[in-house]
């Protein structure tokens, strides 16, 4: 029997879902060494990011990362298609809140608003460093470019700041509901284990999102 | 007690329907939310006005027939009641009561807040049963369960199909009542031999029926009037895994 399409598709939201969880664990804590003070972030921070460009296995990595996240989208989208066919008429007066919350009736648009700061973010820096896009970047004091100016100067830039402050707001509530919801559709249902995973997600989109929206402040106030 | 209510009006299922509103005075905070509605029929049988159609039977919970959206959730205020088990005294005297059927592509409307559920049995044909031949009624031990199984089964077994769980999801997913179904009869001995054909079946003729994915809202869980866990759904995907490894 072909593999059931409801099911399916939302595997697929699960798993590349889990796989982009982990991705911000090590990209936040990489971006953490922003915090530290200029004279030791930006010869770290510029190390590492050549480190990223150039290491074959993290080259490899980050084209699945690549794929994911367009996986991720895709599906999101099919399914969004998918159930509005399946209930096309809405209540004229619904308390969903009553039964549930906000973010888990409003993926698909905090999703959308997620996307929105993916597409600003890689413009802002993968299409400068990796495309060589826009101004071209100098090399620092040991020869790596000096992408640590690049953010320096975009978050002296307060609306920015602003904009990738407050785009961590969805993206906290996003995880939350996602993270916990990946485990139960990949089939995971011990009762005390769901509720384990549910103070574990809330915790992870706690510390991913202000883990995040700390650094354009403190940046800004460098 | 004086309500006003606003009730979806419709023909049958080819027609448009809408909501219309209507006045109702000498309703008593002891009458159940069915016979308000019952009350309504029979001052609009004596204006010689067309009865509202809606479903029941057994009046006390345990049938699943009656299930409407009332004031904004599936079964009226509460949590985990049916609609017959909910009462004029959840209201307050003057209050807008707006009562709507269920909403799913696959529960059509029949009539008034009659929908068609018929995709549900469609479900259960496709494995909601066993097909041993058990005779006349065994030895209750003769097959030995422990409690947790028996129990884990009686909790999904509890469902009554009422339709609330798709109803009240956004995405209109049958997903808590399929896994009810599957899970019930997958944890028990009886139910072993044909596991995997079940999870499958089941969950693809629920595809078929034009449900949605369920994204874990739990807004199902809440509305059911059973409280039958969303753990279950999770269960069923990890039994339709099993079986799609294993099967």
């Amino acid at each position: 029997m072909a593999a059931n399409k409801l099911v399916f598709r939302k595997t697929i939201i699960a798993g590349t879902g889990l796989f982009l969880c982990l991705f911000l664990i090590v990209h936040l804590s990489a971006n953490w060494i922003l915090l530290l003070p200029e004279e030791t972030a930006r010869e770290l921070y510029n190390s590492y990011a050549t480190t990223l460009r150039e290491n074959l296995f993290i080259k490899s990595i980050s084209y699945i990362l690549y794929a994911f996240i367009v996986l991720h989208v895709i599906y999101a989208l099919l399914i969004t298609i998918h159930n509005r066919k399946a209930k096309p008429q809405k209540y004229v007066v619904n308390h969903f809140l009553q039964n549930s919350t906000w973010t888990s009736q409003n993926m698909g648009l905090i999703g959308t608003m997620i996307l929105l700061f993916i597409v600003v973010h890689l413009a802002n820096f993968w299409a400068r460093v990796k495309l060589g896009m826009g101004e071209i970047i100098e090399l620092d004091a040991t020869g790596n470019l000096d992408v640590y100016k690049v953010t320096f100067s975009l978050f002296h830039n307060i609306y920015y700041v602003i904009f990738y402050t407050v785009l961590m707001i969805p993206l906290g509530l996003h995880l939350n509901h996602g993270l916990k919801s990946a485990f139960k559709t990949l089939g995971f249902y011990h009762k005390k284990g769901l509720r384990i995973s549910a103070k574990v997600s809330l915790i992870y989109a706690v510390i991913i999102s202000i883990g995040f929206g700390v650094i354009p402040f403190f940046v800004y106030l460098k | 007690m004086k309500v006003t209510f606003k009730i979806w009006r419709q023909e049958n299922r080819n027609t448009k329907g809408a909501i219309k509103e209507y006045k109702v005075d000498g309703l008593t905070e002891d009458m159940s939310f069915l016979e308000a509605l019952d009350h309504l029929n029979e001052l609009l049988v004596l204006k010689n006005e067309k009865v509202i159609a809606y479903e029941y039977d057994c009046r006390e919970g345990i049938c699943g027939q009656c299930g409407v959206f009332i004031n904004g959730r599936a079964h009226g205020p509460h949590d985990n009641i049916t609609t017959c088990q909910l009462h004029m005294r959840s209201f307050k005297d003057g209050d807008t009561i707006v009562v709507e059927p269920w909403r799913a592509a696959s529960f059509p409307v029949l009539k008034d807040l009659i929908v068609d559920r018929s995709a549900f049995d469609r479900i259960m044909e496709q494995g909601g049963y066993i097909t041993a031949k058990t005779g006349t009624a065994p030895e209750a031990n003769a097959i030995l369960i422990p409690k947790e199984v028996s129990d884990s089964a009686m909790d999904v077994a509890a469902c009554i199909g009422c339709g609330a769980c798709a109803a009240t999801c956004k995405n209109a997913s049958a997903a808590l009542f399929a896994s009810a179904k599957i899970n019930h009869l997958n944890n028990l001995p009886q139910g072993h031999p044909e596991a995997h054909k079940r999870v499958q079946e089941m969950t693809y003729q629920m595809e078929l029926e034009g449900f949605g994915s369920c994204s874990f809202t739990g807004a199902c869980e809440v509305e059911c009037p059973e409280g039958i866990s969303i753990t279950n759904i999770a269960e069923m995907y990890a039994k339709y895994t099993k079986a799609k490894l294993f099967g």
